[in-house]
């Protein structure tokens, strides 16, 4: 069975909490047998010397799991944050069951209960360990800052004194959680846990490894797509000084030539001085125009049924006017500043990898399978990660190193160069979004018709013939989302997905298919909006009444959270107020737009920005973002990463796009794939709607709207309606 | 290969190496200073920025035989207690995500404040626009940058 995207992707909170309740060890096995260590659970380790070490089940790319899921230990176990010792999971027998996957966006969300289950049931144990030691009654004690403190006699007891007695208690069934108005950590503006070794330059990422005789690693791999290596000469690279060796790498992803040194610089030497020959496929002159032309003639067929509801063909039929509009979304590529890379050392007798991976089960699961190698004997080591906004999702890096370690018998370290990123990506899939609305002679909006038409992530192959008869296959499926997961009203409505293959490897990334789908969708609400000669966030309001609960599929769509939303993003950007004219020779706009991330994080953004009366230059100077994600465990992380996902949000907006002709992506570098510097970034101010719901993710979230508030932004200002993305001042027939 | 003679961090090193081989794959590779990343390789990212004396440089773009008899700083020497005023602000305003290109960001941040003690939000822009952080956390920086130059005037 193929396990669905969404599943695959997502957080799903329930099977998070199922899978934790599984690592969970059960009574009597639970604490290891020594009487110098308190394990009660797979997180938590308490020494004699009064060290206590948590362990972190998901990968730190900047999100900050580091920080935020120590906390929920933390604050449960009563331990200060800053004297705890903190250790990455590994996956093997102590993480059975317990997801270690970074994806989805609910690395804190999708934790939090289980792990503040698991410090109260340790300080259940330590204050039961302590009240048999005291011989007086669990209840007159408490825990506090590494103490159990007995509170009438203020004799207090070390959580390290006490290892020995709580190992021999029983973990209580329900441990009791803390009030929220006792939080100490959680809620709390909590800054980075590793903030002093990234600025000391200590903090150690992929590329940092260094083990004993390590050697370095780079490789050749085709210059157009579908190419093998049909044949190679090493013997010029072999003479390069500190070359060693030349070996051939073909993990059925992108097969190539690696040459090994005793040093980084030698091997990108000696790959200049290789020589191979490869061969091409159907895909090897492929070309991303050509592509984006076949996705709009695509985008009028038939699809897979997303959405229906009322009469959408006679709605149309009987239209006394009618508007249509298409949008384009390019290739984008991840670009994180740590480029694929992976330290391997395999033995005859075990691995030990280390490597930025969002996903080190894969890795585990994958070696022992291509190594004949129990559980035991590898071992991911899951180092820091330069970024990964889904890239890392993907390990072809892992298998690389791996295949390349096997064959030399040695540790080596192999690095893609900038330029080996940008040209064999998991690309964010391009799509062209087709939308129609149509209006009753009375003006009333009747019907709202979206065809997207894309590849899909290939990460997880394509469907099988037999698959794709299945019409209801992305319905069930929940995606693309942004398209599936329309959150507003119509009196009829119809959303399709049309599925265009592509030979381009793609995969996740920041906020997977909403970006494409809502740039199309709120763009075009304010194109309607416009027709209707209403105001686009008054509009947005109307479509979601009347603020009830829409259900789709496993999502619960809350219409008056976003109402809310909407509201406070009314107020507080001053929408209803004229936009001060700074300047006599710009032309100034404001725009909105907002997305529902799975039924969970409600976002609005209010864009505004500044255009030369010549068109000639434009510059976004403002956004506005509003949330609600429910209760938020840690505001200073989430402020940051609102700014994260603007920032990321603008540079796919104003600068992203990846072409590829004849079988090759066209760019290599940060000066021809542009992203967003500090002398372009608006300024940006974020407004929490505060929820006592549940905690909610949110990495990815702030990413889709911005395309979109940035287009009706500019058209509020211009009367230029931008459909293609990246926006460019040539966008606006400058 | 030849034979090289270059300060890092105060200490005298002496580098047995291709005479290009940039800077950046000396201190990574040779000398294990791996504060300094590899982002590009080409000049355009910021990632492997160092100093040579107090201006800051790219690291990938200076050969090891240009760098003879020259004294560079590291990240790692910025401060060995971490508390240079850049290093101080960056962890005050809590500015680094995957933290990844942070180290070069300092240390193009160290010598602005060097050379110019009170930079408008303009003068650290440009200076910072060499810069690429895709975690995007400029606002964040900006504002380190400004504490940083007001804490290292009092000093």
């Amino acid at each position: 069975m193929k396990v669905s995207r969404r599943t695959f992707i997502q957080t799903g909170t329930s099977a998070t909490a199922a899978a934790l309740v599984l690592g969970f060890r059960l009574p009597g096995v639970s604490a290891v047998s020594e009487t110098d260590v308190f394990e009660p659970n797979a997180y938590i380790r308490i020494t004699p010397d009064n060290v206590v070490t948590l362990w972190v089940t998901r990968s730190e790319m900047g999100q900050g799991v580091r920080t935020n899921l120590p906390a929920a230990l933390a604050e449960e176990l009563e331990v200060d944050l800053d004297k705890v010792k903190l250790e990455q999971a590994m996956p093997g027998a102590r993480f059975n069951g317990i997801r270690l996957r970074t994806s989805g966006s609910g690395s804190s969300s999708g934790t939090f209960m289980a792990l503040r289950r698991a410090g109260a049931t340790a300080r259940a144990m330590l204050i039961a360990a302590a009240a048999e030691i005291w011989k007086v009654d669990k209840s007159s004690c408490k825990a506090e800052a590494g103490y159990v403190i007995h509170v009438p006699s203020r004799r207090k007891l070390t959580y390290g004194d006490l290892v020995a007695a709580a190992a021999k208690q029983t973990p209580p069934a329900n441990p009791p959680l803390k009030a929220a108005q006792d939080f100490r950590l959680i809620g709390k503006q909590l800054k980075r846990s590793d903030g002093a070794l990234i600025v000391g330059g200590r903090a150690v990422y992929g590329i940092d490894v260094r083990v004993p005789n390590l050697l370095f690693a780079v490789m050749e791999r085709s210059p157009y797509l579908g190419g093998k290596v049909a044949s190679f000469d090493g013997s010029r690279a072999l003479k390069i000084p500190g070359v060693r060796h030349v070996v051939a790498v073909d993990t059925g992803i992108f097969p190539g030539v690696a040459v090994v040194a005793d040093n980084t610089w030698s091997a990108m030497k000696g790959r200049e001085a290789l020589d191979v020959r490869w061969t091409r496929d159907a895909s090897s002159d492929f070309d991303s125009n050509r592509f984006i032309e076949q996705l709009k003639t695509a985008s009028v067929e038939d699809g897979y049924p997303l959405r229906r509801a009322g009469d959408t063909p006679k709605a149309f039929a009987a239209a006394a006017k009618k508007i249509d509009a298409v949008y384009e979304y390019p290739f984008q590529a991840h670009a994180p500043l740590e480029t694929m890379n992976t330290t391997a050392h395999v033995r005859a007798d075990g691995c030990d990898v280390w490597t930025p991976t969002q996903t080190p089960e894969t890795a585990h699961r994958d070696l022992q399978k291509m190594l004949g190698l129990g559980p035991d004997a590898v071992k991911i080591h899951t180092t820091l990660l330069g970024g990964g906004f889904g890239r890392r999702l993907i390990i072809d890096y892992v298998h690389e190193a791996v295949t390349l370690s096997k064959a030399i018998g040695k540790p080596v370290q192999l690095l893609w160069t900038r330029a080996d990123d940008m040209h064999n990506g998991f690309f964010h899939p391009p799509a062209v979004e087709r939308l129609n609305a149509a209006f009753a002679a009375d003006g009333r909006l009747t019907a709202w018709l979206h065809k997207s038409a894309g590849p899909d992530l290939s990460l997880l192959g394509t469907p099988t013939p037999e698959e794709r008869k299945d019409l209801q296959r992305y319905a069930k499926d929940e995606s693309p989302w942004g398209a599936f997961d329309n959150p507003y009203s119509f009196p009829s409505m119809q959303v399709d997905y049309v599925l265009v293959d592509s030979p381009v490897p793609t995969g996740p990334w920041r906020a997977v298919y909403y970006p494409a789908r809502v740039f199309a969708r709120e763009s075009f609400i304010d194109e309607i909006a416009h027709v209707m000669k209403k105001d686009p966030l008054q509009l947005r309001i109307d479509l979601l009444q009347p603020g009830d609960v829409l259900k789709l599929g496993t999502q619960q769509v809350n219409r008056a959270r976003m109402i809310r939303v909407l509201e406070v993003a009314r107020e507080k950007s001053g929408w209803t107020r004229p936009m001060v004219q700074k300047k006599s020779d710009r032309l100034y706009g404001r725009g909105i737009a907002l997305n529902i991330y799975q039924g969970d994080s409600y976002i609005a953004q209010v864009a505004e920005v500044s255009v030369a009366k010549s068109l000639r230059d434009f510059r976004v100077e403002k956004i506005y973002c509003i949330v609600d994600c429910g209760f938020v465990i840690n505001p200073a992380g989430l402020e940051g990463q609102v700014e994260s996902g603007i920032t990321w949000g603008l540079s796919a907006a104003l600068h992203g796009k990846i072409a590829f002709r004849a079988g090759r992506a066209q760019q290599s570098t940060y000066q021809d794939f542009k992203v967003m510097r500090m002398d372009e970034m608006p300024e940006i101010e974020t407004f929490i709607v505060p929820g006592d719901v549940d905690p909610a993710g949110f990495g990815e979230h702030p990413v889709p709207p911005v395309a979109p508030a940035v287009a009706n932004a500019l058209f509020a200002a211009t009367g230029k309606r931008v459909r293609r993305l990246p926006i460019t001042p040539e966008s606006l027939g400058s | 290969m030849a034979t090289f003679k270059v300060t890092i961090n105060n200490d005298s090193r002496t580098i047995n190496a291709d005479p290009d081989m940039p800077l950046l794959w000396v201190l990574r590779d040779l000398l294990s200073l791996t504060g300094t990343k590899y982002g590009c390789g080409v000049g355009v990212c910021g990632s492997c920025t160092i100093h040579e004396g107090d201006r800051a440089v790219r690291s990938c773009q200076v050969k090891i035989s240009e760098a003879a008899g020259k004294s560079y700083t590291t990240i790692e020497g910025l401060s060995t207690t971490v508390a240079h005023p850049c290093q101080r602000a960056w962890i005050a305003e809590d500015v680094a995500q995957c933290g990844f290109c942070q180290p070069g960001m300092i240390m193009t941040a160290a010598a602005l404040i060097k050379s110019n003690s009170n930079p408008s939000d303009a003068e650290i822009d440009r200076a910072m626009a060499e810069s690429v952080c895709r975690c995007g956390t400029y606002l964040r920086m900006r504002r380190a940058i400004r504490r940083a130059a007001n804490e290292a005037r009092k000093l």
